[in-house]
């Protein structure tokens, strides 16, 4: 079995099991560097000291961790997070992102401490040639006064 | 103001360069070797550093938000990566306006961001605004 089977079958058996993650609490400062870091040049969105700021709606759709990061034993060998994309921990596989659908339902604030839902919900074996895996993970972002953010993104497997 | 079916969607660019991809990926804790470790990519089949997948995104919400203007809402954004987009590749992302909902008022947009010389479809996507 290729170590993309293996994914395909340790993937499928991870459908509809919600997983947890804590974004920590969202830092005016880092939203403005994201949004410069962007190209953004709005100063409510670049200049956290404005009574205006304003977080960037794409910033916690873009975080991969917190602030506090992650360990060294928790990265791939190829850089990515080894729980980034279902069912390919440990295995010699080829990651790609495949682009997303977000759906904006409340405004992210600075003060914010982020909690994302997780669940798998889709495997699809895709190419006529050189087969790989589309896998779809919807996510849900959420604030203590409720939910902020869903989406729903795709991954690509080789 | 008044918005219809084919009204083109006034293009923004951004060209990503290196530092660029270094600044988004440390802020968003993106460490995928793809987005700065030369030989790494190349390993991979790609002929460079890429641009993150959510650095399109940001481009494509800000034509919609472009287009919204001043006190204009995005209420949904989406895309698919197509190609990969090198680093130091400028990128535009331009459209037309899909559909208009008078009820509601949203406003939906086909976007589609092109890079390299202009001839290569990097994403394609939609988005859904207020205009304000």
């Amino acid at each position: 079995m290729s170590a993309w089977e293996v994914a395909e079958e340790r993937a499928r058996a991870a459908i509809g099991r919600p997983e947890h993650r804590d974004l920590g609490v969202v830092r005016a400062e880092d939203a403005a560097e994201f949004a410069r870091s962007a190209g953004e040049t709005g100063p409510h969105l670049v200049d956290p000291g404005r009574p205006d700021f304003t977080v960037h709606p794409m910033y916690l759709v873009s975080l991969l961790r917190g602030a506090g990061g992650a360990g060294q034993d928790e990265c791939r060998p190829d850089g990515m997070y080894r729980d980034e994309v279902p069912g390919t921990d440990g295995l010699d596989v080829r990651l790609m992102a495949g682009g997303q659908e977000v759906r904006f339902t409340g405004e992210v604030r600075a003060g914010d401490r982020i909690q994302v839902r997780r669940v798998l919900t889709e495997v699809e074996r895709k190419g006529s040639g050189t087969p790989f895996l589309l896998l779809t993970v919807e996510k849900t972002y959420t604030a203590e006064r409720g939910t902020l953010v869903r989406v729903r993104e795709r991954f690509i497997v080789r | 103001m008044s918005v219809h079916p084919g009204q083109p969607v006034p293009p923004v660019e951004f060209t990503p360069d290196a530092v660029t991809l270094l600044r988004f990926g440390a802020v968003t804790r993106n460490t995928h070797r793809i987005h700065y470790d030369t030989g790494f990519a190349r390993s991979e089949g790609l002929d460079g550093p890429v641009v993150m997948a959510q650095l399109h995104g940001c481009l494509m919400h800000r034509a919609a938000m472009s287009f919204a203007g001043p006190g204009g809402q995005v209420l949904e954004v989406g895309w698919q990566n197509r190609a990969p987009a090198l680093a130091g590749e400028r990128l535009v992302v331009s459209g037309t306006v899909g559909e208009v909902d008078p009820e509601t008022g949203r406003v939906t947009l086909e976007l589609v961001e092109h890079g390299g010389q202009g001839d290569v479809v990097c994403c394609r996507g939609t988005a859904v605004v207020l205009m304000g």
